[in-house]
């Protein structure tokens, strides 16, 4: 039984050379890639998502914690693609057109990353054409739309509605500081979330089963 | 007194005759004129128009400058972004990735943007400062060390600590020279506004941000003016270390529980303010929601030492008549008083009330008084009074009801008889006289004319 927890507290507070020697020595030891990922880095982000959501942690040691998850992941790439491990699904996250404040959606992909997606940035002040083509051209499970000023919440919807008719299957989920559940459902998107962390947890929802 | 000694007032923690009330116009200027943002926020001529229109129109005892975060990043080097209905956005950060200090361009008050925000102040301070009180807004230095490093501040903090305290110290020397020069133009209040402390831990405040901050403080008081922290952002866990800091005010966002604010203030001997809801009452709600949540705040804050601000920067597209309403709750409070009880009606249709269904399958005509109380509120007991009188002098026996809004009852009979104003007269389940108390003459005639019309005669 190989114990995760030493990697788990080295992750948590973002201690990327310390993870990356566990890691490697872990991998020596013949200790399979895809647990050292499940059982060690993914395990350790949702902690820290926990502890984001509860208002533990925030937004720093989010931040260091997924770059120590980042570097060990890295590690582990070449491993798991031998071993044919998958990501749990595919995201396309941005800011929608007019709105450049990132934070937020960084850390949404982070907190997906750390649920086992393969998540795809699309950046800032996105157009609702680009949303739809990144959907479509990577055939992405979810699409996530962040917003933090209220003037640029109607891109929200304009992005839905472009990508609706456009006719992607990807489940569209919106968040960011002014937005709530009930403008979701204004404006028929698929989910809300109120933090990064819940983020990852409604993408998963989200997911074909 | 005028609004500006109020608000000073209340700054320094007095008790006041009213509360005091700083409706934080920034871009929202722009909209009251018809204006872009974009123009805005470099046109001394378009800025002062909308402020001085704000602070007339919202009856404001205080109003920023300039609420712009983004003037000292600009002048540093920071690239912005203009955008029509927001302030400009910071996108790049010249620090970002590390760098010193020294590669930053020297700071200078008379570049970029900076001397159209002193320049405005005294033109201001000219024109309406004797009336109201100016904020000088100033980047709060961990804020203005975001827009230099970006996200690497973040990490930074645990990377390179020592790097990251000389950025936010340098910072801390911009906000001393901004506060000097605005202090210099005239303003009489320095707010050192901090919101990126919002995404921080307390002990990431009390070692990356307090010590910086008192610098700034320092240096406000030592010009012998008053100072305040604002925070945009839920910063909950960070108004312990806040509190400690040497900042006369404290202005805090929505999120955050005025009642906690409240009684941390006054263990430390500060004043307080903000908490009115930006978005769910004042840029989408209506008129009543702006009232209703200014109550709240009223209500909660009680006594000394209080300023009614909204949570931060309005938004542009504010509907202006939602801040007139958040106004008046300020300057009147017995109009305070009815609203407290009468914007409840929107939730008290189910309760029974005395008021019949069908008004013409009654007897007798019924008159309905809908007051306050007509035993505390005088021009209820007039209104009373006067119908009692018009109902004896006339032929037919007519049925007078007073019904107090003070009780769920009168609420309930208030909303079925669609009564805006308090007191009012309803004959016959139609509201007659409103807010104004008619002479015997006038009531009598329109009582009659409902006797008429129900045949009576």
């Amino acid at each position: 039984m190989v114990d995760f927890d030493v990697l788990k507290v080295a992750m948590k507070s973002g201690k990327v050379a310390e993870v990356n020697r566990i890691v490697g020595e872990l991998l020596a030891q013949g200790v399979l890639a895809k647990d050292i990922l499940e059982r060690g880095l993914l395990d350790a982000m949702n902690e820290v998502g926990k502890r984001f959501k509860a208002n533990e942690v925030f937004v720093p040691e989010v931040l260091v914690a997924a770059r120590a998850m980042k570097a060990g992941t890295a590690i582990l790439k070449p491993h798991l693609v031998e071993a044919g491990v998958k990501a749990v699904g595919k995201a396309i996250i941005g800011t929608v057109k007019g709105d450049l404040h990132d934070i937020g959606k960084n850390l949404v992909i982070m907190m997906l990353e750390g649920a086992g997606f393969e998540v795809i940035d699309a950046g800032v002040d996105v157009a609702p054409e680009k949303f739809l083509e990144l959907a479509k051209s990577h055939n992405a499970h979810i699409v996530g739309l962040s917003a933090l000023l209220t003037t640029t919440m109607p891109s929200m919807k304009s992005a839905v509605d472009v990508m609706r008719e456009g006719g992607t299957t990807a489940k569209i989920i919106i968040g960011g500081a002014p937005v709530t559940q009930s403008y979701c459902d204004s404006i028929g998107a698929d989910g809300y979330s109120p933090d990064a962390a819940a983020a990852a947890e409604l993408a998963l929802s989200l997911l074909p089963h | 007194m005028t609004g500006r000694e109020v608000l000073l007032h209340a700054l320094q923690n007095d008790l006041t005759p009213r509360p005091a009330w700083v409706p934080f116009v920034g871009v929202h200027g722009a909209h009251l004129i018809g204006e872009k943002a974009s123009n805005y926020l470099k046109s001394m001529e378009l800025m002062l128009k909308g402020l001085t229109l704000a602070a007339e129109r919202y009856r404001a005892d205080g109003i920023p400058v300039m609420f712009d975060l983004q003037l000292e990043a600009e002048v540093l080097g920071c690239e912005l972004v203009w955008s029509e209905e927001n302030p400009p956005s910071v996108v790049s950060h010249p620090l970002g990735g590390g760098g010193s200090l020294g590669q930053l361009p020297a700071f200078d008050l008379g570049a970029g943007r900076l001397p159209l925000a002193f320049d405005l102040t005294r033109k201001l301070k000219s024109e309406i400062g004797d009336k109201v009180a100016l904020y000088g807004l100033i980047c709060g230095p961990f804020t203005l060390a975001m827009h230099l490093m970006g996200q690497d501040l973040f990490m930074g903090m645990f990377d390179h600590p020592d790097y990251v305290k000389a950025v936010v110290s340098y910072c801390s020397s911009i906000g001393c020279q901004m506060s000097k020069a605005y202090i210099e133009a005239g303003v009489d209040v320095v707010a050192v506004v901090d919101p990126m402390t919002s995404q921080i831990s307390a002990e990431h405040f009390s070692e990356f941000v307090a010590p910086y901050l008192n610098l700034i403080f320092a240096t406000i008081r030592d010009q012998g003016t008053l100072s305040s922290l604002f925070v945009c952002g839920d910063a909950t866990r960070n108004m312990g270390e806040m509190a400690k800091t040497t900042c006369d005010n404290m202005s805090i966002d929505e999120n955050i529980s005025l009642g906690t604010l409240r009684d941390i203030s006054r263990t430390t001997g500060k004043s307080f303010g903000g908490n009115l809801k930006l978005t769910s009452a004042l840029l989408f709600g209506e008129p009543d929601d702006a009232r209703l949540d200014a109550i709240r705040c009223i209500d909660v804050a009680g006594g000394a030492g209080f300023i009614l601000a909204p949570g931060c920067d309005l938004p542009f597209a504010t509907p202006p008549e939602n801040l007139e309403a958040a106004a008046e709750m300020v300057h009147d409070p017995y109009k305070r008083e009815i609203c407290k009880r009468t914007i409840i009606v929107k939730d008290m249709q189910d309760f029974a009330c005395d008021i019949p269904d069908d008004y013409r399958t009654q007897p007798n005509v019924i008159v309905d008084v809908i007051t306050l109380d007509s035993a505390s509120c005088p021009p209820c007991g007039y209104m009373v009074g006067a119908v009692n009188k018009a109902a004896s002098a006339l032929s037919k026996p007519v049925q007078v009801k007073e019904h107090r809004i003070s009780s769920r009852e009168g609420l309930a009979a208030m909303k079925r008889l669609g009564v805006q104003n308090i007191p009012t007269i309803c004959i016959d389940g139609e509201v007659a006289f409103a807010s104004i108390i008619p002479d015997q003459k006038h009531l009598i005639a329109r009582i009659e004319e409902f006797i008429a019309k129900k045949g009576q005669t």
